[in-house]
């Protein structure tokens, strides 16, 4: 079988697989509905009397898909490695030609799936809901699939350093949710004190962000990077950064015990 | 002919707690080889260590001429001892998964009839009885039809008439020239199917050799037992030994046409009794004789069963170990 066989064969497991655990389903979708109808209703209250949740709804469009970009791959992803390692599935899959490389790709294909319908929804909910002006940009499709390859991997590298399923869930939201509002998402970085800069220009999420904004909103007032357009520049570092996160999480699934 | 399988020396540590301890076989073409052993021998890691998927510490091993991780995959099928599928596919869809995964697989529909759940084909995993799981998992191991075949205890929670469903495949299997590597805790399945058996205790590999050979050299005598609850001394000075176990009175080395004696001295010495039994020695007593001195053993010595509970010790992220049940140590 060739490697697009063996993809195939492994996309249509893991897709099976997610319909069928109906609870994940459901609450893969609910996720981004409760986010919009939270959020959704701060915007534009100001309940802070400051400046939070003061821009208009379109600004925050990137927040929402980050936040399904981020929490849906590493939960899912190190949950999953766990399971596997539980069930000796990775030493099964050792003893196969399909490769670790491979089974992350699989992997990454089904998150970007489900990820792209919780988008779709998404947008849809904010356009509906809140009156968002949102620019249709094949580059925000670039986004989210360069940012789940990158979150694929670090979900990977979670599952493959917990030791049990409930380990992974918790250490990917012990990282999603400060990653969350540490990447130029809901908060901008003049909103955070200082010494979070660093934290924020490292992490992938923020150029994810910042790209999506530039791409999809048309008020944005994105920086150029080095001159070149935001919306083209901050894709790129997001897959410079993605690259690495990938092989690292590939490398780091377990083909011994 | 070159062996198709091949242990060098295998030394396998986790921490203090040896689970090989220079372990050397060879496996010939088409060769039904049996591994026999307590829990936590040692069998799993050698598996694993024969299949790639634990490093050895010292020593090496060779599938079809190659290092196991260089083998090429689609002549090699392997149930891992805890193997446990992704549970929301149904058996069909499993076979079919796995069989997607090889370059050249066999019909999933006839792998799923030749281990026995053609009738639960259309039913998900998690909806399985365990026999029916078990054979299922059988069947993602020979998907490929493979050339060299690792079966980590294969008919564990199958019942009789699935286990002899599993026993005609892997015999059919071996006539069409597939070389087998068998663990069992289920010595009537070792007996049955193996051309030779390999006993293992405390990681070492203590005897090997045909089902025959074994117990002729190491399963000790035939044995009449006698039901009865008279103390042995009332068969003092017949020309066998007689020892009180098993709840009657055991006299070894008795011959089926000297039964006839030992009765005749019962009734002529009086004793009550209500019944007989010849034995002849089997696979089981090897076990007993070999790997039971080990358990003794190491009972006196005051330790738990090497790695694992089972047969391995499997160390986890944070430099523990972890039993095969799970559990941690």
């Amino acid at each position: 079988m060739s490697r697009a066989g063996r993809l195939r064969a492994q996309v249509g497991a893991d897709w099976h697989s997610f319909l069928r655990r109906r609870t994940a389903v459901f609450f893969t979708f609910l996720f981004p509905i409760i986010l919009i109808l939270i959020f959704g209703a701060l915007v534009g209250t100001d309940p802070s009397g400051g400046a939070l949740f003061g821009e208009p709804p379109g600004y925050y469009v990137a927040g929402y898909l980050a936040a399904v970009v981020v929490f849906t791959p590493l939960s899912r992803i190190g949950s999953e490695v766990a399971r596997h390692r539980e069930g000796s599935r990775f030493e099964k899959l050792a003893t196969t030609p399909l490769s670790r490389t491979e089974w992350l790709v699989a992997q990454t294909v089904v998150n970007a799936a489900v990820i792209g319908v919780a988008g779709l929804l998404i947008l849809a909910l904010v356009v509906a809901l809140t009156g968002a002006t949102v620019i249709p940009n094949p580059l925000v499709v670039a986004y989210v699939a360069v940012a789940v390859v990158c979150f694929c991997g670090v979900g990977a590298v979670l599952g493959s350093y917990t030791d049990s399923r409930d380990g992974a869930v918790a250490a990917s939201n012990t990282i999603a949710l400060p990653l969350l509002f540490l990447s130029d998402t809901f908060l901008t970085l003049e909103q955070l004190p200082g010494w979070f800069a660093p934290f924020v220009e490292l992490s992938p999420l923020t150029y994810f962000a910042r790209g999506v904004r530039a791409a999809s909103y048309p008020d944005a007032q994105v920086s150029a990077v080095a001159g070149v357009d935001p919306a083209v520049a901050n894709l790129v570092i997001l897959a410079v950064l993605a690259v690495p996160a990938f092989v690292v999480g590939a490398r780091s699934i377990p083909e011994t015990d | 002919m070159d062996a198709v399988v091949v242990a060098d020396g295998l030394e396998k540590r986790y921490g203090d707690t040896v689970a090989l301890g220079g372990v050397s076989l060879a496996v010939e073409p088409g060769e039904v080889f049996g591994l026999i052993g307590p829990n936590g021998a040692g069998k799993t890691t050698l598996v694993r260590a024969l299949t790639g998927t634990t490093v050895p510490d010292v020593g090496s091993a060779s599938i079809l001429g190659s290092e196991p991780t260089a083998v090429d995959r689609d002549r090699l099928g392997v149930l891992p001892q805890r193997f446990s599928p992704p549970e929301r596919l149904t058996a069909a869809e499993l076979i079919d998964y796995y069989a997607g995964l090889y370059g050249d697989a066999r019909e999933p529909g006839e792998v799923i009839a030749d281990v026995g759940v053609a009738g639960a084909a259309d039913t998900r995993y998690e909806d399985l009885s365990g026999g029916q799981k078990r054979r299922v998992c059988v069947g993602t191991a020979l998907v490929n039809d493979p050339d060299v075949l690792f079966l980590d205890e294969p008919t564990t929670g199958i019942d009789p008439a699935g286990r002899r469903t599993v026993w005609r495949l892997i015999e059919a299997l071996a006539e069409g020239g597939t070389t087998v590597f068998l663990t069992t805790h289920d010595m009537a399945e070792a007996e049955r199917l193996a051309d030779r058996v390999g006993l293992l205790a405390d990681g070492k590999l203590v005897a090997a050799g045909t089902p025959g050979e074994l117990i002729a050299e190491h399963g000790g005598p035939n044995r009449l037992t006698v039901e009865t609850d008279a103390e042995p001394g009332r068969l003092e000075g017949v020309s066998y030994p007689v020892e009180g176990r098993d709840g009657g009175l055991v006299v070894e080395g008795v011959e089926p046409a000297e039964i006839g004696d030992v009765v005749a001295t019962l009734e002529k010495r009086e004793v009550p009794y209500t019944g007989l039994t010849w034995t002849e020695p089997d696979l089981e007593d090897v076990y007993l004789e070999l790997a039971d001195g080990a358990e003794r053993l190491r009972t006196l010595r005051g330790g738990g069963p090497p790695p694992g509970g089972e047969d391995a010790v499997e160390p986890t992220a944070d430099g523990g170990e972890t039993t095969p049940d799970g559990g941690e140590r």
